[in-house]
This record gives C-alpha cells, structure tokens and sequence, in this order.
C-alpha cells in the first residue's frame, strides 16, 4: 500500500520553480529518506503536500487521498514538523500540548511516553526553550496522537549529537510499530543511518529512487593507490583523477581486471573504499553520472 | 476546497486560543478607554460654560463635518465630540484595525501556520474562528467603556440617557466588527503583521478623511458612502435615540462580505515562508 504518491507534482513560485514532474511513491510502513541540498525544493515538496501551497500542476494522494479535496481529513492522519519549526512562544510548553491536543481532537495515546523519551520543562514558557528543546517540542507533537504517517522537514537540526541518537533510535522502534516515516534531509549519514529507501532531488527534479543498500552496490568502489612510477602512466578508468601523488578511479565491477593492471605497476598504497552515500551524494550534484 | 466542518467550527478551539492571546491586551485596551472616559466626562463641569460662550460664537460652522458639533455645550453633545466622535469611532477603529490587520498575518510571519495547519483544520476555519475570537474584545473594551460613562455620570451629577448610551454601544458592535472582518481580509493579504496592521490604519484614517470631506463639501455627500464610519453615527443615538438601521444593514453585509472574501483568498493563497 503506498501510503504517499505523487504524480508529476508540479510548483512553480511564478516562473520560479520549485518541484517539478515530481513522482514517487512511499510505502506503507518505510522510512522513506529525501535527500537534497539546500533549495533543493525538499521543503516546497513537503509543504505542498500538506496543502500549505498550491499545485502548480500534477497530483498527490495521501493514505489514498488527494490532496487537493481531502486536506483536513489527511492533517488528522499526518504528523509533521515543520523544517523552520516555530511554535507559539507566549505559551508554556503545557500551554502549548493543551492547545494542540484539542484542535487533534483525539486520543493522544503517545504523549506519556514521548515526554519520558525526551524530557521537557514544560511549566516554562517556549520563549525561554532552547533551540533543542524547541525541537524536542516540534518532535512530541508529531507524533503524540499516533498518526499512521509523519512527515519531517531536517528534523534533526538544532539536537545535539545525544539527542540526535537518541531520536534516530526512537525513528527504529517507530518503524518497528509499523509507522510510516518521511525524512527529509541533506545530511546523508543519517539517511544512511536510519532509510530504507532515498530520493535525491536537485534543483526541484527527482533524481534518483533508490533502496539504499542497491544505490551503493551500484556505485560500487572507489579504488585509490600510489605508484613508485609517474602516475600519469597508469591507465585507469575514464573517472581516474591523480590527486597529490594519489590515483584515484571509481569501478562497479570487475575488481579483477584493475587488480591486474595494478600489479604491472610497483604499489606503494593502495585503497579499495566501499561508497559512502555521501559520495554517491557529491557525484549526482556534480552530474558526473 | 478544504471542508468547512460545522461539528468541529463549533468547537472554536481557535477561537478561545485567540480569546486567551488577547486577553492581555482587552485589558489593557478597556483600562485605556475607561481612564480616557472619566477624565473627558470629569472635565466637562469646568468647560461647560466656555464651551456655551464658543458655540454661541459660531466656533462649530467651521467644524461642520464633525457630526454634532453644535450641539457640544451639551453634555451629551460634549461626550459625543470628545468621547464618541474622537476616541471612540477613530481611535478605538484604529486600535482594533491595527491588532485585527496582524492576526493572520503574524501566524504567516512568524511561521507558527505551519503547525496550526498540520491539525486538522481549514483555512475557512482559521479565518471564522480568528474574527470569532476578537468579538470579546469588542465587547469588553464596549460595555467596559458604557459602564464608566454611567459612572461618571452620576458622579458629576449630570443629565444623560442611559438608554441611548446602550443603545449607542449596542449598535457601534456592527461598526468595530466591520473593523475587525476587513482587518482580517488585510491580514489575509499582507504576510507581514506590522505592514497589515499600519495599511488598515492607513485604511481607517481614509475612510474618516473622506467621510469628513463629504460632509465638509456641497455636493460631495456621496464620498462618504465608501467609508464606514459613513454607517454609524453615535450622536443621533446618544441625543435622540435614533438607530440607523440602513447602516447597520451595510455594515453587516461589509462583515459578511469582508470574511467570504478573506476566506476565498486565503483558501487559494500560497503560505510561503
């Protein structure tokens, strides 16, 4: 069951544009990692499904509702935190759950526990959290009453690395109860960390749709190593760079065959290093694949 | 179209949130409007006969566009002049236009709409529930202000219709909440709360400039008819306890029409942060 789904979701800012032909799929119970840069257009998508910005063209369905009829009937089935999370800061933070439990309407069958998972001063006014705490706040929120999918806009800025971890361990026992989970990001080591699958998007276009696991097999290895002889007699692949003394080429196969060019050469170094997302991630934006 | 759910309007959660964000400032505002009142009122003893000598003059021919201004060697025209015409239809208009111009658009600024949208509510209920949750204040700053002139009154020893005071309160309600829905229309358009708020006093300070002119001008009457202090006139309550019924008919279509249109906007707008 695909829990989001778009269809060449479009936005335009006038001419600007934000998304475009965007179409993808997020499977019921995953934790779905959207990757890209800054300005990207990760934010335009999020916003867009959850209504906040009109379709330029192209559609969405939520929980197999379209988005364009049935918004306030998916916000009751969607958590979400917002990227630049703002909350009511005249409020204490009881103030604040209080107000949001009643517009929920529902039972907030999670909050106990969350507000055990990641304390909060919560007779003190917003004004005075800091920025973790803020997002603490922003996390408790998402998920207090249960919904079947949360959305997250790099929910993971402003925690500090304790409380990251502490947050991507609640994202696993979360996936665990079958919860969907849609995480955008531009730090690849924790899409890495916690997604089962990735969108890359550049400049509003999705690039690529991937398991993790497969977009590294396909990238396959980066193959470094030094040479006593010039290292511009070695011939590697078409990627090959020779960067201060070091050779360096990517291969997806045939590890056999650069074994054996390799030999003919006297090796002072040498390196086979598995792809890293993060390199995947720099290759796609430099658009050398 | 978002869904326009009456079971969960009626919940008016936002509404009591807004009732709860003004409280402060209800309070303050009808402390204001209070003091103002017993001071104007108190003072009235003291110039009462100057202020005879100066109609007797002919000082209010000059003044003509200023409703009742004849008639302000009367307490009653004196508290019109001073206290109605003035602090009430201008000043209080500016106040509450100024605070209703920001209360969408601080949600916008502040990005705090992100998560008021993420609960399940439309823009239609923000809009309905936003304008529902000002209504105390014009009711408390109102009545707070009506009880402070019975108040005086008696002190002072004066004569006055405490029936065409309520009556005058009772019908300025139409006129503030027309402030208030075409404030949220602003609010709607403008995503910056300071902006909102200082172009719907800039709205409210045109519409009384042109409402004066019409009645300032021959042949100029009919450029009152775009303001809509045009709609509300508490002299003719508070001396004779006549109510503009026509106006009061306009202004309601104003606030009906103000939300329709803010709601149809703010449902097609793009809430870019």
């Amino acid at each position: 069951m695909n829990i989001i789904e778009t269809k060449n979701l479009t936005k335009f800012y006038g001419k600007i544009r934000g998304i475009e032909d965007l179409t993808l799929t997020v499977k019921k119970g995953e934790i779905f990692g959207f990757l890209g840069p800054n300005g990207a257009g990760k934010t335009t998508t999020i916003r867009t499904l959850l209504g906040l910005l009109k379709p330029t063209s192209g559609e969405a369905f939520i929980l197999n509702k379209n988005i364009e009829n049935n918004i306030v009937e998916i916000r009751a089935n969607v958590g979400y935190i917002p990227g630049e999370l703002a909350l009511y800061e005249h409020l204490t933070g009881k103030q604040f759950l209080d107000y949001f439990s009643s517009l929920r309407d529902t039972n907030l069958s999670l909050l106990e526990g969350l507000l055990e998972t990641f304390e909060l001063p919560l007779n003190r006014k917003i004004k005075g959290y800091s920025r973790g705490m803020k997002q603490k706040m922003g996390i408790i929120q998402a998920f207090m009453d249960d919904p079947p999918l949360v959305i997250m806009d790099e929910p993971t800025s402003g925690l500090d690395p304790l409380l990251q971890q502490k947050f991507y361990e609640f994202l696993h026992s979360e996936k665990k109860k079958g919860r969907t989970m849609f995480f955008s990001s531009h730090i690849l080591s924790e899409v890495d960390k916690i997604c089962d699958r990735v969108a890359i998007i550049r400049d509003g276009r999705l690039i690529t749709l991937e398991n993790i696991d497969t977009l590294k097999k396909k990238s396959g290895k980066i193959i470094k190593l030094k040479i006593k002889e010039n290292p511009s007699k070695f011939k590697g692949a078409k990627n090959m760079k020779i960067k201060e003394g070091w050779i360096e080429f990517v291969t997806s196969d045939n590890i056999n065959h650069w074994i054996k060019e390799i030999s003919k050469f006297t090796v002072l170094d040498l390196k086979i290093i598995d792809f890293s997302l993060e390199d995947i991630f720099i290759r796609y934006y430099e658009e050398e694949f | 179209m978002d869904d326009f759910d009456i079971n969960k309007i009626l919940r008016l959660r936002i509404a009591f949130q807004t009732i709860k964000d003004y409280w402060k400032i209800t309070i303050i505002i009808t402390i204001l409007f209070v003091g103002i009142t017993t001071l104007y009122s108190a003072m009235f003893p003291a110039f009462k006969d100057m202020l005879t000598e100066m109609m007797e003059s002919g000082f209010a021919e000059g003044f003509s566009f200023l409703r009742g201004i004849e008639d302000m060697g009367s307490y009653v025209g004196f508290l019109n002049m001073e206290l109605y015409q003035i602090f009430w239809i201008m000043i209080l208009g500016i106040i509450l236009g100024f605070l209703s111009g920001a209360v969408i658009a601080k949600e916008i600024e502040g990005k705090t709409i992100d998560l008021l949208m993420s609960n399940p509510v439309s823009k239609k209920q923000i809009i309905f529930e936003k304008f529902i949750g000002l209504i105390p204040m014009v009711l408390i700053v109102n009545f707070g202000t009506m009880f402070a002139v019975f108040g005086i009154t008696i002190a002072i020893n004066e004569e006055l219709n405490f029936g065409n005071v309520f009556l005058t309160h009772i019908t300025s309600i139409p006129y503030f909440l027309s402030i208030i829905a075409i404030g949220i229309l602003v609010s709607v358009v403008i995503n910056e709360k300071m902006k909102a708020g200082i172009i719907m006093v800039a709205i409210i300070v045109s519409m009384y400039i042109f409402e004066s002119l019409g009645n300032m001008v021959p042949n100029y009457e009919a450029m009152g008819v775009i303001s809509i202090t045009h709609y509300y006139n508490p002299y003719d309550t508070l001396k004779f306890g006549e109510i503009d019924a026509v106006g009061m008919i306009v202004l309601s279509v104003i606030i009906v029409w103000s939300l329709i249109i803010a709601m149809l906007y703010f449902e097609n707008k793009d809430i870019t942060i």
